[in-house]
């Protein structure tokens, strides 16, 4: 918490204590070529077996992308915003925080960083089909999910709207002396917001113990990172809030970790918050609203240019390099694998069938009031009355 | 002060025991003291509230009693104000967090209604945001329009939100214990020329007072008279002077808006046949709206007049015409004759 007004100085950011990880960094810090050669050492945890079980968790959020666009079209879910190229980020953040330790204020993006925090997969169908299933109880558009067991706080659409309370939620952590920090994550077009600004800077002011992480996928909808801002990048911003900017190559799943699970322990040892920028791709649409976004704002060749530097492939590239190939058939298994778990979960998530309309008037309030138990027992009365 | 103004009937409290003469500020102190001291998970937080004690001094030596981790300033920023409750109070802690004035609650409105008011709802009751937002509102002290103004029914109109509004010493002391206390995100507006302007007996021992319960300040049979915040003193004038006329008229301080005492309302009007509604903020879609709507609707058979409102006019809040913006005594009288001799 801030203290009585001392008219000290404030000085900028120091380096955090590590010769390889420094902020503001020109070029995105990077550990593994886009062929999959490493260009800086390999820290010896990234041992086939890691490698290979985080590859796993890539491709089965990439099937996951893909199966749930099938479920859309199919007019089973009305709403799917795909991360399918930005694996890498999502993953690797899952990999550098305390999962159900730490506590996230995610954006609508993030199924994967859901995933790969262990949110059980039936969870984030159930959402998107608003089934009985669903933690959520039906109550918010598809893909816009929470859940408590990993600290994962249901997202709001409203963007940025995350950023202040994810501030306020490191203020308590460090008001109540634990050893927690906070994840806050949000896409390129966030920074643009005022509350984005209002977030970092009360948790700058605060020192509170945030993680915010920029997964700059470089694309609002169809407004592109050059129309959002005149600032070269997002990370130097972090100056002007007393906090680092670290600068990552955010389809290099071994730099996301290193380099976030870096800065994570940094705030965690209550140095302050810090921000990170994953420069990644959002090689589909933005959603199902915008379906087909190389027609109007973007070039095909330009997305070419991005699955070129495909997360998936680069850690593929990397395991081959250290004799660890995966073969196309052990690909197929695994993706096939996929298929079915969640044909498996749609099923069972269906199987709970729809909340019915009680659902519409609980969770406004802990107790309800009398205008609420009023308007409930009109629909009652209505929905009996068309028996 | 009537008789009826600090009745305890909402609160289990006794009526015996010690009370003081307190204002209605120092009665908002005393809530944050008592309950800063209570709970170790209530802080304090806002512009100017530390080492200042806030620009009205409603937090005053707050900070020197509780230290700076508990009772602390912010950097400028409604937004950043709102939105540090909302995540504190999802982490478990019971934040108070005061909006300078009301006029800048702008900058935190998507926090109050994307935020505040939808967490439980939108996580199916995994995450709750129970916080407190107290903010000086109305006019009455020359502050012109961006110090005066009543913005309650914006957030009356955000399901997922209490609002309340005390008028009284009493009231401003249990019902802000009753709303940190609470599970709900609660919108705690405070009429600011009521600040040191109402005097009252607040009890010494601990009570709280129901959000949701209204307050029959003064009883009558001819007309039933209902408002809140800063226009209840003019509204019990008006009553005053039409009692010296013969006119009985009942006077009801809803105290909450989200929700409120409906019953209340409508007994009373069923009983005088007659209603008329006061408050300071514009006419239009203002939160009496909804009371004439509701009256009309269950007490038509009852009535004996249209409904009668006395609202702010629909105009940005005006400053050197104060005094002909706000409903006064004159203009509450007028619009009760008015009802009276339809």
């Amino acid at each position: 918490m801030t203290t009585a007004s001392q008219p000290t100085p404030n000085t900028l950011p120091t380096t955090p204590p590590s010769s390889s990880i420094e902020p503001f960094s020109p070029e995105p810090l990077r550990w593994v070529a886009e062929d999959g050669r490493p260009v800086r050492d390999l820290p010896a945890r990234y041992t086939p077996e890691l490698l290979r079980e985080l590859h796993h968790e890539m491709v089965r959020a990439r099937e996951f992308d893909r199966k749930l666009v099938t479920l859309l079209r199919q007019g089973r879910t009305t709403f799917y915003a795909q991360s399918s190229g930005m694996e890498a980020t999502q993953v690797g953040l899952a990999r550098s925080i305390r999962v159900g330790h730490d506590w996230v204020w995610p954006y609508y993006r993030d199924h994967t960083l859901g995933l790969a925090m262990g949110v059980p997969m039936i969870d984030l169908i159930s959402q998107c089909l608003g089934t009985n299933s669903d933690l959520c109880k039906g109550r918010q558009m598809p893909h816009h999910f929470g859940s408590a067991r990993q600290n994962f706080v249901s997202i709001s659409s409203s963007i940025a709207s995350q950023v202040p309370p994810a501030a306020g939620n490191a203020m308590a952590q460090k008001y109540l002396g634990t050893d927690e920090i906070t994840l806050c994550t949000f896409g390129d077009g966030a920074t643009s917001e005022g509350d984005w600004h209002a977030g970092l800077n009360m948790a700058g002011a605060a020192k509170a113990p945030a993680l915010f992480v920029c997964e700059n996928n470089q694309w609002a909808i169809s407004t592109n990172l050059a129309a959002q801002t005149a600032s070269p990048n997002i990370h130097i911003k972090a100056k002007a809030y007393g906090m680092p900017g670290f600068y990552v190559d955010g389809n290099d799943i071994v730099a996301v970790m290193e380099v976030c699970g870096h800065a994570a322990e940094w705030v965690r040892a209550g140095n302050g918050p810090a921000l990170v920028e994953c420069l990644t791709y959002r090689v589909g649409s933005h959603s199902n609203a915008d379906a087909d976004a190389e027609k109007n704002y973007r070039t095909r060749d330009e997305v070419n240019s991005w699955l070129a530097r495909d997360p998936i492939a680069r850690i593929e590239g990397l395991l081959a390099h250290l004799g660890h190939p995966v073969d196309a058939e052990e690909r197929a298994n695994l993706i096939s694998s996929v298929h079915r778990a969640v044909d498996a979960d749609v099923l069972k998530a269906e199987a709970t069938g729809q909340p019915d309309w009680r659902i519409m008037f609980e969770d406004v309030y802990a107790d309800t009031p009398p205008h609420l138990r009023d308007q409930a027992a009109f629909v009652r009365a209505e929905q009996e009355g068309q028996k | 002060m009537t008789a009826t103004e600090n009745r305890p009937a909402q609160t289990g409290a006794t009526q015996t025991g010690e009370t003081r003469t307190l204002t209605l500020i120092q009665a908002v102190t005393e809530a944050m003291r008592e309950e800063l001291a209570r709970d170790d998970r209530v802080v304090v937080f806002g512009e100017d509230v530390g080492a200042r004690g806030g620009v009205f001094l409603a937090t005053a030596g707050l900070q020197a009693e509780f230290g700076p981790r508990r009772v602390f300033d912010t950097p400028l920023s409604e937004a950043s104000v709102v939105g540090a409750a909302v995540g504190m109070a999802v982490r478990g802690l019971r934040p108070i967090a005061e909006i300078q004035f009301a006029d800048y609650m702008g900058p935190g409105f998507d926090q109050i209604i994307s935020q505040a008011a939808k967490i439980r709802y939108r996580s199916g009751g995994q995450f709750t945001a129970p916080l407190i937002i107290r903010t000086p509102s109305g006019g009455g002290v020359k502050g012109g329009h961006h110090h005066s103004q009543s913005p309650e029914s914006y957030f009356t109109h955000t399901p997922g939100l209490k609002v309340v509004m005390p008028s009284t010493p009493y009231d401003a002391k249990g019902l802000l214990k009753a709303a940190i206390r609470g599970e709900d995100p609660v919108i705690y507006f405070e009429p600011k020329r009521l600040y040191r302007a109402a005097k009252g007996e607040v009890p010494s021992h601990d009570y709280t007072v129901k959000i949701g319960e209204g307050a029959i300040r003064r009883e009558g049979t001819d007309l039933t008279l209902v408002g809140y915040g800063g226009v209840m003193p003019d509204a019990e004038r008006a009553a005053a002077a039409l009692a010296a006329e013969g006119v009985s008229v009942e006077v009801i301080d809803l105290r909450s808006l989200v929700p409120w005492d409906r019953e209340l309302v409508l007994s009373s009007v069923q009983k005088t046949g007659r209603a008329v509604l006061v408050s300071e903020a514009p006419r239009i879609s203002n939160f009496m709206g909804e009371v004439a709507y509701v009256i009309q609707e269950q007490a038509f058979d009852s009535l004996l007049a249209p409904v009668g409102q006395v609202a702010g006019f629909d105009t940005p809040y005006p400053y050197v015409q104060d005094k002909v913006y706000l409903p006064g005594p004159n203009r509450i009288t007028a619009a009760c004759v008015k009802a009276l001799n339809y």
